[in-house]
């Protein structure tokens, strides 16, 4: 079960579906599901490993409300609003 | 171990037996595993036409052989845009002139990061060449609780792999023997879809080996080239159509084919030591492998960040340190520049007592002494600022501050890194545009640099404080105070409107996406901070310090030629001493001294008038040179801004450095040292009147040349560091355009409504 989000405007849980890797809240998890955005950046991003389904985990964000810092295949990446916003995750149902 | 030692022409490469690649991530630990290979000394320079670092060593092999090694950008991957990446790639498969195609290749990979290391490490094995792999960071990864097997990771790739732990320097040994064995990689079995193989294969009659690049997107420069032909390119946007139907994006195709593999490997080559706890949250189909998710240990960097990037300690912490940075680069480094400044005069003194008087004297003593001083002088704060970035940078905290600045920072268009360079360049903007080299991205860094000169440098101090100090007196203290921060302000609000102008206009276009590492936080080397120390400041001193040095003394021969004729100088004195200006005779008329004779008043006035007439001579001599000169042709360009040709010629002499407006002035005014006690000066200055009456200084005057102080480019280092630092003229050129035009536009405006309210 992920944690409560206690980001204002994260799709609160317990949900099921896609929604952006932006809206997630501090220690929740979603599966990578899509990447959008212009060709750099979607490359840049599928390369820092955003793809096949991996797991993305909140870990914090910056104490002015951004970059936010995840973590997957084991390392830990910060990334800003505007640029997360395009990647698609899914969250489990609880 | 092991001997090693530099090479002077690395381009070169008879010297060398075998030419080496040192390929990885950021901050993966090359650049402490090249220091380790190649020694104290490497050769840093730029790729020709880019302003990439070039950096090369030499490294002893068995047998008596060297290898030339070449440490290339740390890069995520070998086919983006980012020209990093782009170098990399054409060094690697040996497509530049300048730099000989390596015929081995040292990947190091980082074995805690181990899967996105991984993915640099599929595209190397794509090129081609012999590899092998240094298994670096193994003591952090085990820390972590990820355990992985060499011998494992080995055989599964084909290749040598050598654990490493490059900043305790073991496994280095081991990993020269091993660039003898590189060995080809066995080609991996990407899955690619099949609809896709279908169309390379396609593709590749027209386009031979390029086939799948071309798919892809690959950004090197003869696929590209490749792609926009006439024959070629409307093949393979039919592929890409017929690959779109069945929703299939080549680019990403690959990547996720590549990554596939990857987890094959790691399946293979790690595992999960004690510290890991499963965590189930159910995800079901769309996590490909373990249903599973594995929450790794709580790290003390982790613990470490809870504080450090806290909303309230993280930014109190952050305040402090950058104050203790701002502190020693203005009350640390200003003692230790003023002894330097000492040194080199008095090293200087040493050989102008054996010049004959004259020109070359003068030229010795005022252009080229003070031209080295000019450049030496920097390198005290250039030295303590890069100190304190390496510390920062190498401890990982780097990485944090910018995490915590991006945000407040990318209003106005720069970057979480900007912060540091722009708080230094209120020191001074030299050190401070050095340190925009922690910024990757071109345009942001660029927009750094164009804004760093608009912080108020400690130059700008004494102007500000001669003119606050004469023309606005009558003010209270706190009156003055907020003058001098609204000085300040000004800087910030026109940094600010500027790099978000620039953003939008000149350096328009794709901003690379943010990503930004924070990395394991680890002690900082001594050996390293003290060779970034040393390498910048070397590399100041001899690239912007020949401009410096050569400006410096074309400005001294602007104020010293053309010389007043001696019979001119002469019949000054002359006139001088027959007609006293009423102040030097009057000190005994107001404040008679006990005995008066008329013996002690003439003893009295002889020695005002020696102290007197040179620095009348002085000022005539400066009004007759090259600099007068300008000065008075300038006069009808800033008479709207209320200036006349005297300020001219300390705006002239300015140029050299900000603060040598206040000795200019003093010189022209005849006013003494006007370092060890202005009252003269302002003294001057507020007596002083046009033919008609009119005061030539006014509050709105002054207020007009505070205002052109802040914002103007007005200081040949800044120039000649930009150049350096951008490795072009357009830049600097830009900037001082820019900056006096709109410092022009600042101060008229400023005197046209100051005069007229007040």
């Amino acid at each position: 079960m992920s944690k409560a989000c206690e980001v204002p405007g994260c799709v609160k849980p317990p949900m099921v579906g896609d929604c952006r890797l932006n809206q997630l809240g501090i220690g929740c998890r979603g599966a990578v599901c899509g990447v959008e955005g212009d060709a750099d950046l979607r490359r840049r991003l599928l390369e820092m490993g955003f793809c096949n389904g991996a797991t993305v985990e909140v870990v914090r964000r910056a104490p002015l409300g951004d970059p936010i810092e995840f973590r997957l295949r084991g390392y830990c990446l910060s990334l800003r609003q505007e640029h997360a916003r395009f990647v698609k995750v899914t969250v489990a149902s609880a | 171990m092991h001997d090693c030692t530099f090479t002077i022409e690395p381009t070169r490469t008879t010297s060398a037996d075998v030419i080496v690649a040192l390929a990885g991530n950021p901050n993966c630990g090359k650049t402490t595993i090249f220091n380790a290979l190649t020694g104290l000394r490497q050769k840093v320079g730029n790729y020709p036409g880019v302003t990439v670092e070039r950096k090369t060593g030499r490294c002893r092999l068995s047998g008596g052989r060297w290898a030339s090694i070449i440490d290339l950008p740390g890069t995520y991957s070998l086919i983006s845009r980012a020209p990093d990446e782009r170098i990399a790639m054409e060094v690697l498969r040996g497509l530049r002139e300048d730099t000989p195609a390596p015929q081995v290749v040292i990947a190091v990979v980082d074995a805690s990061n181990l899967q996105r290391n991984l993915y640099l490490v599929s595209q190397l094995i794509e090129v081609g060449r012999p590899l092998v792999i240094a298994l670096n960071m193994l003591d952090i990864a085990q820390r972590r609780g990820i355990h992985v097997n060499a011998g494992a990771l080995e055989k599964a790739l084909g290749v040598p792999v050598v654990p490493v732990v490059g900043h305790r320097k073991q496994g280095i040994a081991e990993l020269i023997a091993a660039i003898d064995r590189a060995a080809v990689a066995p080609m991996p079995a990407f899955p690619l879809p099949e609809a896709m193989r279908a169309e390379i294969e396609k593709l590749a009659p027209h386009a031979g080996r390029h086939a799948e690049r071309l798919l892809i997107g690959d950004h090197a420069e003869d696929v590209q080239r490749l792609a926009r032909r006439d024959d070629i390119a409307p093949i393979v946007s039919a592929s890409m159509a017929r690959l779109r139907e069945q929703g299939i994006d080549p680019m990403q195709a690959d990547i996720e084919a590549h990554y596939q593999w990857i987890d094959s490997i790691t399946e293979q080559a790690t595992h999960r030591g004690a510290g890991y706890q499963p965590v189930s949250d159910g995800l079901t189909a769309h996590a490909t492998g373990s249903p599973l998710v594995y929450a790794p240990p709580k790290t003390l960097t982790e613990r470490a960040d809870a504080i450090l990037i806290h909303k309230v300690w993280g930014l109190l912490i952050f305040a402090a340190i950058m104050g203790a940075l701002f502190y020693s680069l203005f009350f640390i480094a200003d003692p230790i520049m003023g002894w330097v400044e000492e040194g080199v005069a008095w090293l200087g003194g040493l050989v102008t007592e054996h010049l004959p008087e004259g020109p070359i004297r003068d030229l010795w003593a005022d252009g080229i002494v003070a031209g080295v001083g000019a450049v030496v002088v920097f390198v005290p704060q250039i030295a303590l600022l890069f100190l304190f970035l390496a510390v920062l940078e190498d401890s990982g905290y780097l990485a944090r501050a910018a995490f915590l600045m991006d945000r407040l920072l990318r209003g106005v268009g720069l970057h979480g890194k900007s912060f540091i360079p722009l708080l230094s360049s209120f020191a001074c903007a030299i050190p401070g545009i050095m340190a925009t080299r922690t910024i990757e991205d071109r345009r942001d860094r660029l927009a750094t640099i164009f804004v760093a000169p608009f912080m108020s440098c400690s130059a700008r101090l004494p102007v500000y404080i001669l003119l606050i100090g004469t023309f606005f007196a009558g003010l209270s203290a706190w009156g003055q105070a907020a003058i001098m921060l609204s000085l300040y302000v000004l800087g910030i609000l026109a940094a600010a409107g500027t790099a978000w102008i620039f953003k939008r206009s000149l350096l328009k276009g794709q901003s690379s996406a943010f990503i930004l590492e924070l990395p394991v936080y680890k002690i900082p080397q001594i050996s390293q901070i003290g060779r970034t120390v040393w390498t910048n400041s070397k590399a100041f001193i001899v690239r912007a310090g020949t401009i410096i040095f050569c400006l410096s003394v074309i400005l001294w021969a602007m104020a010293y030629y053309p010389r007043l004729p001696e019979e001119r100088i002469a019949q000054m004195e002359a006139d001088i001493r027959a007609a006293p200006p009423i102040e030097l005779t009057a000190p005994w008329i107001t404040a008679p001294p006990p005995t008066d004779t008329a013996a002690m008043r003439a003893e009295i006035l002889e020695e005002n008038l020696r102290a007197y007439i040179p620095e009348a001579i002085a000022s005539a001599q400066l009004e007759h040179s090259i600099s007068g000169r300008l000065g008075h042709a300038m006069e009808p360009v800033i008479r709207p801004l209320g200036y006349d040709w005297k300020m001219g010629v300390g705006l002239v002499a300015a140029f050299a450095a900000r603060e040598v407006f206040v000795s200019q002035m003093a010189i022209v005014y005849s006013a003494g040292d006007a370092e060890e006690d202005a009252t003269d000066l302002q003294a001057s200055m507020r007596a002083d009147t046009y033919p008609d009456g009119r005061p030539v200084w006014t509050p709105a005057v002054a207020a007009s040349l505070l205002v052109w102080f802040v914002l103007a480019m007005q200081c040949m280092s800044t120039v000649a560091i930009v150049r350096r630092e951008t490795g072009t003229w357009r830049w600097p050129i830009l900037m001082i355009l820019y900056m006096n035009a709109l410092a022009y536009v600042a101060a008229l405006l400023t005197y046209q409504i100051g005069s007229r309210l007040v």
